[in-house]
């Protein structure tokens, strides 16, 4: 048989047999059970990829306790809110539980089913004060928290630990170099590394939840107050913005497109001595990373009001739209009883409090006790429930931070992202 | 200038002898301005090859660049992946990306996924362009003329303002997450540019021989199988080669229309990129691997396609 002859009949072999899958409708995941399909013990679980590791051990748990068979649907984080708005404006939904980052909440609260009924007395003990007001909306829980984060302070410790280093901060500062408690003390450390190509901190000025944490630790609401007016031009704001600012002379130019992945590059890289970032990087530093080992954690530093951090939790919800509400719940419930195993998977975090306690005194788990304190923080606060936050924070918030980090000024610029996020909120 | 001297040394001879160097110089001068011409011209043509290879070659290394850079990323350890500031070359090659990257459950399906979604959406796309190309270039139409523009208009909407509506569509009609609603979605964004491609194909082949044939005893639409498709089948092949990386590459319907049964590579690729961090080395070894088919049928079908580039280029 001639070449062009088998690549014809290769070709009409392989038309033919995606014709006949299709004709089939089946694609090669397989059929999954529908949503829909009322009694069921098959359940959908819409997550982000990241997601999927952090729950795979839970589903196979609950698949021996409660019988409970999960197959996972999963999304890259910015395509997902699309979806959901898709998928919940048209009513059909093709999952039957949700894991929706705290951001969300607000925007599909009226397609969410509430499951007051697995927020007993004994469950919301065992919940962060915060994460248990944020999934409250409305007066019903609307979502269970299936994993937790917050802001902490990551340092390399091989630096502070450093002899010549000590003596010489002590010779420069006048005190003992070690883990920041104040942001005195994080301006000095910072400008002491800052030398020889290294640099103490990283400025963000791609994200805006680290300039709001300070805004917290100064002791007002972030962006609204409880009556959803606009706060942002306020004299903690100010001061917040200021400082964040500030600590730009102590960190990598280019400060304006700095987000998480980028600070987090530089601080695995060994470029910075210290930076804030979300707990969950401690046990993400990669085995062959200059740093690997030599890193310490500590809690979120306080302000006036206390050591305040923005939470990152996402939650199991259930859509009003599925069918399969049953079994749906039974996973959330099974879920939360076996939330420790998410600790075990690569993601490495959980929700519940014990869970944490649980593994905070093992090795390679130290940032689970700085975690703690910072989400047990007195001025730790979740967002505030609008369903246009997502909207300020990418129209108004960074990019008001981008030009306040490249030299705006602070008083101008708050003044202007107020009149935006009022006319949002008309 | 030499030859004014030339001139010069001739003065004072006598007229026959002076006549003769005379003719020879005025012979030579053209000869030797033809020599200075045409090394002057070649020297000219040299020089604007050489800036042609190197326009060439700076464009090569812009399109060529990324590539090669995802290919020598997809053999750095995760360290080297987010070096600051990055390096080109491995410091250490490993294949551990590849190992995570085909070894992420639902991997292997979803190249099935693509490969099925793709060969139907090229199918459908032929199936439909062909026929409707080669009727609005036969009949020409006022309505074939507005339909052609229609059809290039439905490029210029986003196709994030009909994507939402297409899944809520399909999810209505019982497709939700079948590679078939995902095919029909991508059908919409290849067919335009196929029905445009098809008629510039057509209108290069002589109406002459669809005469000849229809003397010769065919009927219409037996010329148009017999005669005109295997004349076009250069632009069907490139026809083709476009409606398939349409589909192949395609990622915002994919995200919105499928989930577990249907999902594609590309949402499976961007699914490295989590909340919690970028696993770039596995990313971009999935998306090399995802690049070796539709390298290969380029390569395969390369003579067609050079074929149908020029096809259109000979009407008239």
């Amino acid at each position: 048989m001639s070449t062009r002859k088998f690549i014809s009949r290769l070709a009409i072999g392989g038309i033919c047999t995606a014709v006949a899958l299709s004709a089939s409708a089946c694609g090669a995941g397989g059929p999954a059970t529908p949503t829909g399909a009322a009694g069921t013990n098959t359940v959908n679980v819409l997550v982000e990829a990241g997601g999927r590791a952090e729950l795979t051990g839970v589903a196979e748990q609950c698949k021996k306790d409660a019988g409970v068979d999960v197959n996972f649907v999963e999304l890259p984080y910015d395509g997902m809110f699309n979806r959901l708005s898709s998928e919940f404006s048209s009513g059909n939904v093709s999952f039957d539980v949700a894991a929706l980052d705290s951001v969300w909440l607000p925007s599909f609260k009226d397609a969410l089913q509430p499951i007051d009924e697995i927020f007993t007395d004994e469950a919301k003990k065992d919940i962060f004060p915060a994460l248990a007001k944020e999934a409250n909306v409305d007066g019903h829980f609307i979502g269970l928290p299936a994993w937790t984060n917050a802001e902490i302070i990551l340092y390399r410790m091989d630096l502070f630990e450093d002899s010549k280093n000590k003596a010489d901060f002590q010779a420069k500062y006048g005190y003992e170099l070690a883990a920041p408690t104040t942001w005195k003390q994080y301006q000095d450390i910072s400008e002491f590394f800052t030398k020889d190509g290294m640099y103490g901190t990283d400025v963000k000025g791609g994200v805006e939840t680290e300039w709001l944490a300070h805004v917290l630790q100064a002791g007002s609401p972030m962006v609204l107050d409880e009556n959803n007016k606009v706060v942002i031009d306020n004299a903690a704001h100010k001061e917040a913005l200021d400082f964040y600012v500030g600590l730009a002379k102590y960190a990598p130019s280019g400060a304006a497109q700095v987000d998480w992945a980028a600070a987090q590059n530089l601080f695995n890289q060994g470029k910075t001595a210290m930076t804030r970032f979300w707990a969950h990087a401690y046990r993400q530093i990669p085995k062959d990373s200059p740093v690997a080992g030599k890193v310490g954690a500590a809690p979120m530093i306080a302000g006036s009001a206390g050591i305040g951090a923005v939470p990152g939790p996402w939650y199991l919800t259930v859509p009003k739209a599925t069918k399969n509400t049953e079994a749906a719940k039974k996973f959330v419930k099974c879920a939360y009883d076996h939330n420790s195993m998410g600790i075990e998977s690569s993601l490495g975090l959980a929700s519940r409090i014990s869970a944490f306690e649980k593994y905070q005194d093992k090795e390679g788990y130290e940032s689970f006790k700085p975690l703690i304190e910072t989400l047990n923080g007195e001025a730790t606060a979740t967002r505030p429930a609008t369903e246009k936050w997502q909207q300020i924070v990418d129209t108004v918030l960074v990019p008001m931070l981008q030009k306040a980090v490249a030299g705006g000024d602070s008083a101008i610029l708050l003044a202007d992202a107020k009149k935006q996020i009022e006319d949002l909120l008309k | 200038m030499r030859v004014d001297e030339k001139t010069k040394h001739d003065a004072g001879t006598p007229a026959s002898a002076s006549a003769e160097p005379a003719a020879r110089t005025t012979a030579a001068r053209p000869r030797k301005r033809r020599s200075v011409n045409r090394e002057g011209l070649e020297a000219g043509r040299r020089s604007t090859r050489t800036l042609l290879w190197i326009l060439l070659a700076a464009a090569m290394v812009l399109y060529g660049f990324p590539f090669l850079y995802l290919l020598f990323t997809s053999f750095k350890t995760p360290i080297d992946t987010i070096a600051v500031p990055p390096t080109i070359l491995p410091r250490e090659w490993t294949l551990e990306n590849y190992v995570n990257a085909l070894g992420r459950s639902g991997v292997p399906a979803s190249f099935i996924n693509s490969i099925q979604t793709a060969i139907i959406s090229t199918v459908l796309s032929l199936v439909l362009a062909v026929p409707a190309a080669y009727g609005i270039t036969r009949y020409k139409t006022l309505g074939g003329r507005i339909f052609i523009m229609a059809a290039l208009v439905t490029r210029m909407v986003p196709p994030v303002a009909i994507g939402i509506p297409l899944a809520s569509m399909m999810g209505s009609v019982g497709l939700a997450d079948t590679p078939i609603a995902l095919s029909i979605a991508h059908t919409t964004i290849s067919l335009p540019l196929s029905i445009w491609l098809m008629s510039s194909f057509f209108e290069a082949v002589p109406q002459d021989l669809e005469e000849a044939a229809t003397v010769d005893g065919c009927s219409r639409l037996g010329a148009l199988w017999r005669v005109v498709i295997p004349v076009v089948s250069g632009g069907i092949a490139v026809t083709a080669i476009f409606a398939f990386l349409a589909s192949w590459n395609e990622f915002l319907f994919a995200l919105l229309m499928t989930a577990i049964r249907s999902q594609t590579t590309p949402v499976v690729i961007a699914n490295f990129q989590t909340q919690f961090g970028l696993d770039w080395g596995s990313m971009t070894a999935l998306a090399a691997v995802y690049s070796i088919p539709v390298i290969l049928l380029t390569l395969l079908l390369q003579r067609k396609i050079v074929a149908g580039m020029t096809l259109g280029a000979v009407k008239g």
